[in-house]
């Protein structure tokens, strides 16, 4: 096993276009499979000393890009996430517990694309890109392109993370991360993600991802779009989360059966529509 | 591969460490090498929190660190709170309240508790629990930890 620890993007790149090398961001997941005899890199490739990747930067039209090596700790404080991709934020400060929080970074996270991971749903529900960068040069996907499957993602061998880059989100919107797990800092049993804009008493924006419950996030953007300009109430939340409930695809793990996320899932959605209803109302 | 000789900078000493492979472990070093033997392998798989240590200044796993990236920081374990002989405040609120009773997590706790001590300020119950959140304790319970913890937290000036 060889390790390399490049000083910048181009370097890394190129020190990845190499049978079976690796990225090594925080080692929170890959340390431990390592450990574990589960993986065995031939190059590993340190992002440590990249700085381009640490940096997390507000741009003038109000979006946020996060680069792949900011960790845990520094998004759960990330003054610059305004408004509702303050859901980003919230997602950030719930993962595992402060040492670890300390390690991981959104990159790690992201690449690794465990489904009851706390970040993907929230980067879904915020309309998030992850930006990839390989020896072909770079691309960008919307967050619902990059989570392909089970601990499946876009990323192609030889591409790394360079950021994660978060939209504005509408001015008085409200983000939140809502997570029904077994104890503090366990991967969630369910998640919901939630972006909600109210105006008086209509709707102005609203963006649900539910998470645990499948390969990847669930969105229903159809019927997000339907309950715009009308009041949320009980039959307008319903239809989401009964339309959200066709695209669950949960299973029985050591947390939870499929039969308990699947009931359990709608709930959440109420629940974190009612309390964000509750806190927008505070503030207006 | 016969791996690279590092230095790593411990509790304020630089420690010569040779033939290091890039799969080792800060906490193998810590432990094999150095005779740091303060933080445990518990989980080895970044659960449980006894190989607790700081890096510059922040409490991580060192199970989950691999020597090689820690060359250019300030490593802290349990071994370099207090001179030889002495204790730590946050060390000696939890031997005045019986926090231990194996002592296989203390070290990790100890780490984490002084982190948050830091602060300087009074920590309430919940402050201190979710503080100590990665620790996994399996004899003594909890309740004695977070509560000398809150009192270390009081006592500080
Ligand atoms: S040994 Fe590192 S967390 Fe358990
Ligand atoms: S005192 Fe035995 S594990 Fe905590």
């Amino acid at each position: 096993m060889e390790f390399i620890r490049p000083d910048s993007i181009d370097a890394a790149v190129a020190a990845l276009q190499a049978e079976n090398a690796a990225c090594l961001a925080g080692g929170a997941t890959l340390v431990a499979m390592m450990n574990a005899d589960l993986v065995a890199p031939e190059r590993l490739v340190s992002l440590r000393d990249v700085a381009a990747l640490r940096t997390a930067m507000r741009q003038p039209d109000g979006s946020v890009v996060i680069g792949a090596m900011r960790r845990h700790r520094e998004t759960a404080e990330e003054t610059d996430l305004r408004d509702g991709q303050r859901v980003l934020s919230d997602a950030a400060g719930q993962i595992a517990n402060p040492p670890v929080r300390n390690m991981g970074t959104i990159g790690g996270s992201c690449a690794f694309a465990d489904p009851a991971a706390d970040y993907p749903p929230a980067l879904a529900a915020a309309d998030a890109r992850i930006a990839l960068v390989g020896a072909e040069g770079r691309r960008t996907l919307p967050a619902d392109a990059f989570f392909v499957d089970w601990y499946e993602t876009a990323l192609e061998p030889g591409e790394l993370i360079e950021s994660v880059i978060l939209p504005p989100a509408p001015a008085g919107t409200a983000g939140s991360y809502t997570k029904l797990a077994r104890v503090a800092g366990d991967f969630a049993i369910a998640s919901v993600a939630l972006v909600l804009g109210m105006e008086g008493d209509a709707c102005s924006h609203l963006a649900v991802a539910v998470g645990a419950c499948g390969p990847a996030p669930v969105r229903r953007r159809d019927v997000e779009t339907e309950l715009l300009g009308g009041g949320l109430g009980d039959s307008e939340i319903r239809r989401l989360t009964d339309a959200l409930a066709d695209g669950l695809d949960p299973v029985d793990d050591v947390r939870a059966s499929a039969d308990y996320r699947r009931r359990v899932a709608p709930r959440l959605v109420r629940q974190a529509i009612a309390e964000a209803k509750q806190c927008l109302s505070g503030t207006q | 591969m016969t791996g690279a000789s590092i230095t790593l900078k411990v509790n304020g000493a630089d420690r010569p460490v040779a033939a290091v492979a890039p799969w080792t472990t800060l906490l193998t070093v810590l432990r094999d090498e150095l005779g740091l033997t303060g933080a445990k392998r518990g989980c080895n798989q970044g659960v449980c929190g006894a190989c607790t240590v700081t890096i510059d200044g922040e409490p991580v796993r060192s199970c989950l660190s691999l020597a090689l990236n820690c060359t250019d920081c300030e490593i802290a374990t349990v071994e370099g709170l207090a001179p030889a002989g002495s204790l730590a405040p946050v060390q000696q609120a939890l031997a005045e309240g019986n926090a231990l009773q194996c002592g296989f997590c203390t070290p990790g706790i100890l780490i984490a508790a002084h982190a948050l001590l830091r602060r300087n300020e009074p920590l309430s119950v919940d402050e201190v629990r979710a503080g100590l959140s990665g620790n996994l304790c399996r004899c003594s319970g909890y309740k004695k930890i977070v509560e000398a913890v809150v009192r270390a937290s009081e006592a500080r000036p």
